[in-house]
């Protein structure tokens, strides 16, 4: 019988002689129900598609360079639903994202045609392909496989996004407030520039907020600055946080 | 940047090159030189991961360790949607923030976007 997606993470949760939190577990599983599911703007194939350049990017000891074609490689499936040109995007965004640039995402919304929306998507499959097998990596525990594709149509559904100050990508401003993004924005007077990055794709803002919550801090107490789950401390959190970012070379 | 804030909050006085640099034990952050060496391995030097994580959940517990696990893989999410929607802070938060940037060497960064 084929495994779902939930049970794919939960076995490897559970064969581990560790005990992972529940909330990790139960976030890792959400993120996998919709990996290979019909997205917003990308089928369920397409979206097991990036996210299979995206693991081939993480497993990758030795990566190419950023201003190489990953594609040309050889080390990418040449019948991918997805275009070579796309398919180099996924790739140096898995590895090499502190070499993006403005220009760079001009030129590779020309040569793949997406939209910022699309994109905002891709991301969105990578974070959580990057989040959930990288946790097992450095816990030691099993990776689980990626789930089986769901049939299906992206639902389209847009959002009242607009150019934005912060980003090179649309955002929906606090003002513009839709149903879809109420859990996120309620309430807030502001709310940090990456944390509106997503917000074009409120499924995306959904993964976000899922994976933030339980493997970093409830963002509703981020302004808790002695927050802890009674493990690590806030500043041991911040120093796993800033040391990781600055390895990724992340300004931001 | 959320470390110095939070060490801040507790009159607590941190030499930011923690976040760079070599590391030693410290009144502001307990076991930083095992926390740290589970981030490097976890970029650098994969066949070190295994040593990294024992010793951290010899100097804490496993539940520290997975917890400090689940904080890489969240930053690897949150520095992909950083750079891959050019997300930049504002003006302001630059300004106050600008002699930690070059004192850190974060200004010479690709994805420096001031």
């Amino acid at each position: 019988m084929t495994q779902t997606p939930t049970s794919l993470v939960e076995s490897t949760h559970h064969a581990s002689d560790m005990s992972v939190r529940s909330d990790l577990t139960a976030a890792h599983a959400h993120v996998w129900e919709k990996l290979a599911a019909p997205g917003t703007w990308w089928n369920g194939s397409e979206r097991l598609a990036v996210a299979e350049v995206v693991r081939t990017a993480l497993d990758d000891p030795n990566p190419i360079p950023p201003w190489d074609s990953a594609s040309n490689s050889g080390r990418l499936p040449n019948d991918s639903v997805i275009s070579p040109e796309l398919q180099d995007a996924v790739y140096r965004l898995a590895v090499h994202a502190g070499t993006l640039t403005e220009e760079w995402y001009q030129k590779m919304r020309d040569a793949t045609g997406v939209t910022p929306q699309q994109w905002v998507e891709i991301i969105e499959v990578t974070i959580s392909v990057a989040s959930v097998l990288r946790f097992a990596q450095i816990a030691g525990i099993e990776r689980p496989d990626f789930p089986e594709v769901l049939e299906g149509r992206p639902t389209g559904q847009p959002q009242p996004s607009k150019p934005a100050k912060h980003h090179w990508v649309p955002v929906v401003h606090l003002e513009d407030v839709t149903p879809e993004l109420a859990p996120y924005y309620d309430g807030l007077t502001a709310l940090a520039p990456v944390l509106r990055a997503l917000s074009s794709v409120p499924a995306a803002m959904d993964t976000l907020a899922t994976l933030g919550n339980a493997q970093y801090i409830p963002m509703r107490e981020m302004i808790d600055l002695n927050w802890t789950r009674g493990t690590l401390s806030r500043r041991q959190i911040e120093l796993v946080a800033g040391r990781l970012s600055a390895h990724r070379e992340c300004f931001y | 940047m959320m470390l110095r804030a939070s060490s801040a909050a507790n009159d607590l006085t941190l030499d930011l090159d923690v976040v760079r640099g070599d590391l030693q034990d410290s009144d502001a952050i307990q076991h930083a030189p095992e926390l740290a060496a589970l981030v490097d391995a976890s970029i650098n030097d994969w066949e070190s991961l295994p040593s990294a994580r024992a010793a951290l959940v010899e100097a804490t517990d496993e539940a520290t360790m997975l917890d400090a696990a689940a904080v890489v893989a969240n930053f690897e999410m949150m520095t992909r949607i950083a750079d891959g929607t050019g997300t930049s802070h504002p003006a302001d938060r630059i300004e106050s923030m600008s002699d930690m940037f070059d004192s850190m060497g974060l200004t010479e960064f690709v994805s420096a976007r001031l």
